[in-house]
């Protein structure tokens, strides 16, 4: 998705359904969500069955998906995706690519164009790829890594801007790069001694590079045919489709094989279907009504933004044909109350606690749709391994809060009759920051002697507030989604002390500055491997949380109904979406 | 009716209500629309069960605002547990989704924002527009261009917009409902003062206003003691149709999530909260909506009857009020009409004959 104004790392993956109108009324929240939907990964077993009985997949037929969001940039310069994105992927490849499996295996990152995820030196700041033999465009030529190494350059275009912060953070001197249109040089940081191999060289440790080569912006971008901005009505593809049409900036396009991909030389997208036909600008609703009904070419539709509300759910889970048809999706994302402590009382630490132990994460899972659609959290990392995920308890709340033993702290900080605070939250109606959940956290603190009241802001007034050190509140709802699949993402700008942001968009909002964590960070971001990095974010997270600077509330679950003839629906754990790369139609 | 204007009221005007009979008539004439008694006890009982709420949810037992997790089903979306969105002995009209709060005490508590809210804003719309109204009939010809063209403004400005971009501009700790109703108020006021200013220039011209202004009275004196009575009736039918307006502005904008705010319960919000289960607990969207509609037709029917009640060519012309012989007599007799008398007689015993 496109970010405006700050460095946004909160990947917006599809939300539950807001009410069309109030939709249309926070026009300014849509147009923020544009997300490249998320794509998901991984074949094989699957929860849901095509109806036919033969249930193995085969080659043919048209895949029709039903979005809300169109795909406005379809430039891979210009997308903010996670693992790749989802309709990107069909038509971009990268160095590497999250793994196309169900679950947790889903969560891998695996190789694309290169052979394998990268080759660190020894403090893994410098990473090495060698593209696979035999890779070509949809136009038959071959594919070079000087290409990659233009592509990348071009995302530093101001013009052509969208993408993560992070290769401006992380390769040597791209730090005022303005891209090759102004700046024939070229990035020095990234060297191509021959038209196989490609060097990248950053200015601090980053083990976690393979997770960011899975990003659109590492797709090799032909020079002699790139046409700046208008890049994306035709992007060159090296992926298993071909662009055939798009029109209306992204709302129908047509895909249709690219007969130069093979499966040689990629093992991750399977492409069964002869062509995709993506419909977007379509109402969440009328999207899982049309897959419920199944009607025509929507038998054979998919959706990879949309999922079911409370509401849906209920109905579907009301009808075995349909129960059927539902595939589960977990996605890096955990929704929390985020505290102040410059902020009186919240800068006190027994306070924090206090709310901390009222929680009735049981009513607050309810609002947000349900033990089917929200998990409860206790730990502000997802719960999924590749996080690194240690299932601590620091403040024991049970599952409808401990009114006692917040009581006791709070007599212990010095009010013993209780206090009355002011939560902040938005007005979306997106079931995470909205209304709906600030109302079950008040209804559980009541019970504990602490009054809620609520400051419900529209939610770009409540984005800029609680991004800006000097108007952000106290007590406030907040959420936060991984760029990738690893504690890195999740942690760092959170709580590293560095990445505070004064005059500007900052996203660690209990303002931690401190040494050992910072340490700590720096020294996992040196760790190339991956496992034993994931046991240290875990650790690290639980070291955190003993501050109480945060409340982990829920980590969403996301609900996806299919058409009734798709076959091989795969959900991986990266994404939490349904991947269109190995869906079959046949 | 005062007694100056019926004193003064001149031969040959139907601009004011018969003489010796002005509030005893309309009851007369409302009564005798049965519909609109039928919305007057709806309305009558609407306000008191929202006047009533707290007393109606103790013998009920329930809050609006106690969570009650046990009643809903979690893994199904929260959707109640039980028949009929889980009506029972002690949820009368059964629960809401995802939260388990008592649907009954939801809804009363609702009509007091609803009504509360749609009448303070009719009675600032009221207020603003007699005051601008009247002085711009009243004042000079600059005063008067001045505020003809700002009621103008204020009559082309869109409602919604206009509120929704107050409402979203205006702190959240000023008193939400209060808010509501005077953002209402104050957006549309402009076709009140339209009504009221022309009336008034009508009633300028009338011999007891210039015997008024002759004998030495102020423009004050003349319009409190001689034009405000003669612009009751239509002020007063106006507002009894702006109700219900005002309570679908209100509904509308809950609804659009810059009303009044959670965990307020308010009519338009349940709705919003309910559009997406119409099929899953059709009885959180339908108890809303019903009760939006009840209270929006009952306003507008007993509306339209008090309009009838107070505007003596309507009533002649739909045959209310004279009815019964006696009272057609009584009419013509204090109209001091002898020759008609007959005349009328007859006509009213046809149609009574009829209907």
């Amino acid at each position: 998705m496109r970010i405006p104004e700050h460095p946004p790392r909160e990947v917006v993956i599809p939300m539950r359904q807001p009410s069309v109108i109030a939709r249309r009324v926070a026009v300014a929240s849509v147009s923020l969500a544009v997300a490249a939907g998320a794509a998901a990964c991984g074949p094989k077993d699957n929860d849901a069955k095509g109806s036919s009985g033969d249930s193995t997949p085969h080659k043919g037929g048209t895949l029709t998906v039903l979005n809300s969001n169109p795909q406005e940039d379809f430039d891979p310069a210009r997308l903010y995706t996670s693992g790749g994105g989802n309709v990107p992927s069909l038509v971009f490849r990268t160095l590497t690519t999250r793994n196309r499996e169900n679950g947790a295996a889903g969560a891998k990152v695996v190789p694309d164009l290169a052979t394998d995820t990268g080759r660190p030196n020894k403090d893994a700041t410098v990473w090495t790829y060698t593209l696979k033999k035999g890779l070509k465009y949809e136009d038959g030529t071959a594919i070079t890594s000087a290409d990659i190494k233009y592509g990348i350059e071009r995302s530093f275009a101001p013009e052509l801007s969208g993408g993560a912060p992070y290769l401006r953070d992380w390769l040597v001197g791209a730090a005022d790069y303005q891209g090759p249109y102004k700046d024939k040089k070229g990035l020095s940081a990234i060297e191509t001694p021959d038209s196989r191999t490609i060097v990248f060289h950053l200015d601090k440790p980053e083990g976690e590079f393979p997770y960011l080569a899975t990003q659109t912006q590492f797709t090799p971008v032909p020079q002699g045919k790139d046409t700046g901005t208008k890049y994306e009505q035709h992007p060159i593809s090296s992926g298993p489709y071909k662009v055939v049409s798009n029109q209306n900036d992204g709302e129908t396009l047509v895909l249709e094989r690219n007969k130069y991909w093979s499966t040689a030389t990629d093992s991750e997208r399977k492409a069964y279907p002869d062509k995709i036909d993506v419909k977007s600008g379509l109402d969440s609703s009328v999207i899982n009504q049309r897959l419920s009904s199944s009607q025509g070419a929507d038998a054979t539709a998919v959706t990879t933004d949309t999922n079911l509300g409370p509401a849906e759910l209920a109905k579907v889970t009301g009808d075995k044909e349909l129960a059927a048809r539902v595939g589960t999706g977990h996605f890096g994302y955990t929704n929390y109350i985020a505290f102040n402590p410059t902020v009186a009382p919240f800068d006190n630490v027994k306070v924090r606690q206090a709310i901390s132990y009222a929680v009735d994460r049981s009513s607050v899972v309810n609002a947000a749709g349900g033990s089917s659609l929200a998990e409860a959290a206790t730990t502000f990392l997802p719960n999924q391994k590749s996080f690194g995920y240690d299932p601590y308890d620091l403040f024991p709340a049970g599952a409808s809060g401990n009114a006692a033993k917040a009581k006791e702290l709070l007599k212990e900080a010095g009010y013993p009759k209780g206090i009355t605070v002011t939560l902040t939250h938005s007005n979306d109606k997106d079931f995470e920051t909205s209304p709906e959940i600030a109302t079950a956290i008040q209804d559980a603190l009541k019970k504990a002697g602490i009054t809620v009241k609520l400051q419900g802001l529209e939610i770009n007034d409540y984005k800029d507030k609680i991004h800006s050190v000097k108007t952000e509140p106290g007590f406030f709802l907040a959420h936060w989604g991984a760029d990738w699949p690893s504690g890195g993402p999740f942690l760092a700008p959170i709580f590293d002390g560095r990445q505070i942001v004064k005059d500007g968009a900052n996203f660690n909002t209990g303002l931690l500055n401190d040494k050992s964590v910072n340490a700590e960070i720096d020294a996992i971001n040196k760790l190339t491997n991956l496992d034993e990095a994931a046991k240290r974010w875990g650790a690290l997270d639980k070291k955190i949380g003993e501050q109480a600077l945060t409340v982990p509330l829920f980590h969403p679950v996301y609900k996806r109904l299919v058409g009734k003839d798709i076959k091989n629906v795969v959900i991986s754990d990266w994404t939490g979406v349904l991947d269109i790369s190995q869906v079959a139609v046949k | 009716m005062s007694e100056a204007l019926v004193a003064s009221q001149p031969a040959g005007t139907d601009l004011s209500v018969p003489a010796a009979s002005g509030a005893r008539q309309f009851w007369r004439r409302l009564r005798a629309q049965r519909a609109a008694l039928v919305a007057a006890a709806v309305v009558a009982l609407l306000v008191l069960v929202a006047l009533a709420a707290p007393l109606l949810t103790a013998i009920e037992g329930q809050d609006p605002f106690t969570y009650h997790p046990s009643l809903i089903d979690s893994a199904r979306g929260g959707v109640p547990t039980g028949s009929f969105g889980g009506i029972t002995g002690d949820h009368w009209l059964g629960v809401e989704p995802q939260t388990g709060r008592d649907l009954f005490a939801r809804l009363v508590y609702g009509a007091r924002v609803s009504l509360g809210v749609a009448l303070g804003a009719t009675v600032v719309q009221v207020l603003i527009g007699v005051v601008v109204g009247v002085a711009a009939a009243l004042g000079s010809r600059w005063v008067d261009q001045l505020l003809s063209r700002l009621t103008e403004i204020i009559v082309a400005m869109p409602l919604m917009i206009m509120s929704l971009a107050l409402l979203a501009i205006v702190p959240s700790s000023f008193p939400r409902p209060l808010l509501v109703a005077l953002v209402i108020g104050l957006i549309a006021w402009g076709n009140t003062a339209k009504i009221v200013r022309a009336q008034t220039l009508t009633l300028k011209q009338l011999d007891y206003v210039s015997a008024a202004r002759l004998s030495g009275w102020g423009t004050w004196r003349i319009a409190r003691r001689e034009l405000l009575p003669g612009l009751a009736a239509p002020v007063i039918t106006y507002a009894a149709l702006l109700v219900p307006t005002n309570i679908t502005v209100e509904a509308a904008l809950s609804f659009l999530g810059v009303g009044v705010k959670p965990p307020t319960p308010s009519w338009g919000q349940m709705l919003t909260a309910a559009d997406v289960w119409y099929q899953a607990a059709p009885q959180y969207l339908l108890l809303p909506a019903g009760a939006l509609f009840v209270t929006v037709l009952s306003l507008t029917v007993l509306g339209d009857g008090i309009r009838t009640a107070l505007d003596p060519r309507a009533a002649s012309r739909l045959r209310i009020g004279t009815g019964r012989k006696r009272e057609a007599r009584a009419d013509a007799g204090t109209k001091g009409d002898a020759g008609t008398k007959d005349a009328t007689t007859k006509s009213a015993s046809s149609k009574e004959a009829t209907s």
